[in-house]
């Protein structure tokens, strides 16, 4: 999947650092879950003008690394690649080099953060639900009165778990690509940012934590549901025993009646 | 020693009259201390039922032959002068080199490159192929690029060499490789494909086959297999192997003659065993063998005196089908400083300087370095070529060619050294038929305890002289597994009318 910008909107006004060529400029893409990603674009044709962009695009994106908190990832990942330059992190990139290569690069460097958010929002969510483990796992043999009221949480937590599964598996084929040959740039910039952010390893992890709150969710919920059903049978069981003594009763007062009838 | 001399070692070994079918463990030589040596005893020590007997016989000071990670002079930074990368198949299948990796518990770091500088311009991708060489020679590469996936699949490339290869993969190793990139029209797309693979072919394009010719173009895509070296040197493997084995290790052993020993066959149904004559020390030697492995290069083969008619002869035919010799040079510099990072962080580069050699950048990602090593691997005619001139010229030449942003380097060489590998490889040529794999390793079906080991068996790689080790190896073992430590070996332990 390539990602296209027809919903980007570029800027040219103040987000562009000063010192910057002139025609540097960022360009905002809506991201899944809603952030958002600023690409900050600088056409720089040497080595030598693309190192002395440094100072600007680094101070450019620490200035909102504290606005994006993602675990792991404190720092911008620089990747240098034959004349050009992408520093990425979550909510901001820079892309710096030749202007004939420069969408390239930010397409690249889209598709990448697309795929990155989806997973970090997978992550997230994957998250919450392990939170809420602990407590399910520990009333999972609480069999009471409660137990079916835990059951519409575990549902949607189960729900939850299979829809994170679901996007998770979407997800996989694109984070577990193998390198494309004969490469393009934009492959080689793409596989290097996903090394670097050890893609593939987070999603391995995601998918055997939501593969934990899945089973456990299940597990609990069966057990929920087998109370429900126990004080259901329960209840016929009383049932039928009342209907039983009753029953006998009117056979008793049946078999009393006919004695007294000469 | 003259070779009558020689001869006549062997002749008064025959003509001992005291000297009758011996008894004990099994006794084996292997010629050639290198990594098919030492992986043959290795594994041999591991696969036989019951103990042996091994000596191996080197001619040099050292074992590991082509894996060598020597130190410069200058200041103490190791540097790879021969073998500098592994393949790693384990992307398609059972990988046996990193098994035995992995065992040995050696760390490994992945090697990786896209770069080939032509005519001074670095072309790294295809949008580099269409800046460079024209969007036709784009077009034209992704053509040949699809070819070549079509004709080898990363199965076929994973079985060629043995006797599982398929039909197709035995047709491409009877045709040129020269016929395929034929048809790559433009000649700048043409000589940059020849760039990118010859210094792993070893020899020109026209000079081999097309499977050996796409199996090295096709070695680039990750999906067929991926390079890596050890940290800390390539060398270490050998020394684990050296330390782990318990064979008898002769170096600076010079074999000087094969034949046949005493024990006959005629009368007692025993195998003939096989005499080695060799000098050490300045002083001769001999000793007879139940079984004889050969792990020589092809060229020590090939000079080997043999004076068994008939095993001259079957050895003299081996050779003769094997011998297409291929040439490396290695130019190894010492800087005084780290290497400047490539672009695209690669670990090496492709250079059309030298006919198209390799550039390995050795050091520039080692975190705690302090110098910088780079290293060329010339390859085919251009090092049978230049194995010829001085040191000093090669290390000019070599400073001279290092391109784009590492010709900053030139000014900051401590020390250059070269390594001449001259015929240390087999450049597999087109149009022959390949022997099956127990054909190769075993010479002379006359002679069923004489056995060659040896990269040029395969694919000339570590990875192939392992596989032919492996080979040679299970053989052996499977013949010994009946041995009776009382009875003299025979080559079909467990033959006719043995009911073990």
């Amino acid at each position: 999947m390539i990602v296209s910008h027809p919903e980007s909107l570029r800027s040219l006004g103040p987000d562009v650092p000063t010192g910057l060529p002139d025609t540097a400029f960022v360009r905002h893409l809506p991201l899944p879950g809603g952030a958002m990603l600023d690409v900050l674009v600088v056409a720089a044709d040497t080595d030598d003008e693309v190192t002395a962009t440094e100072t600007m695009w680094r101070a450019w994106l620490t200035e909102a690394a504290g606005s994006v908190a993602v675990a792991g990832i404190s720092a911008p990942v620089v990747v240098p690649l034959y004349g050009c330059l992408v520093a990425w992190m979550p909510g901001r990139a820079a892309v710096v080099g030749p202007a004939a290569r420069l969408d390239q690069l930010e397409s690249a460097v889209a598709t990448f953060s697309t795929r990155e958010a989806d997973l970090r929002d997978a992550e997230q969510r994957t998250a919450t639900l392990l939170d809420a483990l602990e407590t399910d796992a520990a009333e999972a043999f609480t069999i009471d009165e409660s137990s079916a009221t835990r059951r519409e949480g575990l549902a949607a937590r189960y729900r939850e778990a299979v829809a994170v599964s679901r996007r998770l598996a979407l997800l996989a084929p694109a984070v577990h690509a193998p390198q494309v040959h004969p490469p393009t740039l934009a492959s080689q910039l793409g596989e290097r940012l996903r090394e670097r952010t050890r893609l593939a390893e987070r999603h391995d992890l995601a998918v055997s934590q939501a593969e934990l709150a899945e089973r456990v969710t299940e597990s609990c919920g069966q057990r929920a549901a087998d109370a429900g059903i126990a004080a259901r049978q329960t209840a016929l069981e009383w049932a039928i025993v009342v209907l039983l003594v009753v029953q006998t009763a009117l056979l008793m007062v049946d078999l009393l009646a006919r004695r007294g009838t000469p | 020693m003259t070779g009558a001399n020689r001869y006549k070692d062997i002749v008064s070994l025959q003509d001992a009259p005291h000297r009758s079918p011996r008894t004990g463990p099994p006794r084996i030589a292997i010629v050639g201390g290198g990594p098919g040596g030492l992986f043959t005893a290795w594994h041999l020590e591991r696969l036989a039922a019951a103990p042996v007997e091994i000596t191996i016989f080197e001619a040099t000071g050292r074992l590991g032959g082509k894996v060598f990670t020597p130190t410069f002079t200058a200041a103490p930074v190791s540097y790879e002068a021969g073998a500098a990368e592994f393949y790693d198949y384990s992307p398609v299948d059972d990988d046996p080199l990193r098994a035995v990796v992995a065992e040995f518990g050696l760390p490994t770091v992945p090697l990786a490159g896209s770069a080939v500088y032509v005519a001074g311009r670095r072309i790294a991708n295809l949008d580099d192929v269409a800046d460079v060489l024209g969007p036709a020679a784009r077009r034209e590469l992704v053509g040949f690029d699809t070819s070549a996936r079509g004709a080898m699949t990363p199965r076929e490339f994973y079985l060629s060499g043995s006797d599982h290869a398929t039909a197709p993969a035995h047709a491409l190793e009877r045709a040129p490789f020269a016929e395929m990139l034929a048809a790559i029209p433009s000649p700048a797309a043409r000589r940059y494909v020849e760039m990118m693979i010859h210094s792993d072919l070893a020899t020109e394009s026209p000079r081999t086959s097309l499977g050996y010719g796409l199996q090295n173009y096709l070695m680039n895509d990750p999906a067929y297999m991926r390079l890596y070296r050890l940290a800390g040197g390539n060398e270490q493997l050998i020394t684990a192997l050296a330390q782990t084995i318990a064979a008898e290790v002769r170096l600076d052993v010079t074999i000087t003659a094969l034949g046949l020993g005493t024990t006959s066959g005629a009368t007692s149904g025993a195998t003939r065993q096989l005499a080695l004559s060799w000098t050490s020390g300045g002083q001769s030697r001999h000793d007879e063998f139940d079984i004889v492995i050969l792990a020589l290069p092809i060229g020590p083969l090939a000079a080997l005196a043999v004076h068994d008619p008939s095993l001259a002869a079957a050895l003299r035919r081996h050779v003769a089908h094997h011998d297409h010799p291929a040439h490396y040079l290695r130019i190894s510099m010492l800087l005084d400083r780290p290497v400047p990072q490539a672009p695209g962080h690669d670990d090496f580069l492709m250079v059309d300087a030298f006919g198209g050699a390799c550039l390995y950048i050795e050091t520039a990602t080692h975190p705690t370095a302090t110098h910088g090593v780079v290293g060329w691997l010339v390859a085919g005619a251009a090092a049978a070529e230049l194995a010829t001139r001085s040191d000093d010229d090669l290390a000019a030449a070599a400073s001279a060619a290092l391109p784009g942003p590492l010709a900053a380097c030139r000014p900051h060489v401590l020390e250059t050294r070269v390594h001449r590998w001259a015929g240390a490889v087999s450049g597999l040529p087109g149009g022959w038929a390949p022997l099956s794999v127990d054909r190769r390793h075993r010479p002379s079906p006359a002679h069923p305890n004489l056995f060659v080991v040896g990269d040029y068996l395969f694919d000339s790689t570590l990875n192939g002289v392992l596989d032919s080790a492996e080979h040679v190896a299970g053989w052996v073992a499977a013949e010994l597994a009946c041995f009776d430590i009382d009875r003299p070996y025979t080559s079909r332990g467990c033959a006719a009318g043995d009911t073990r």
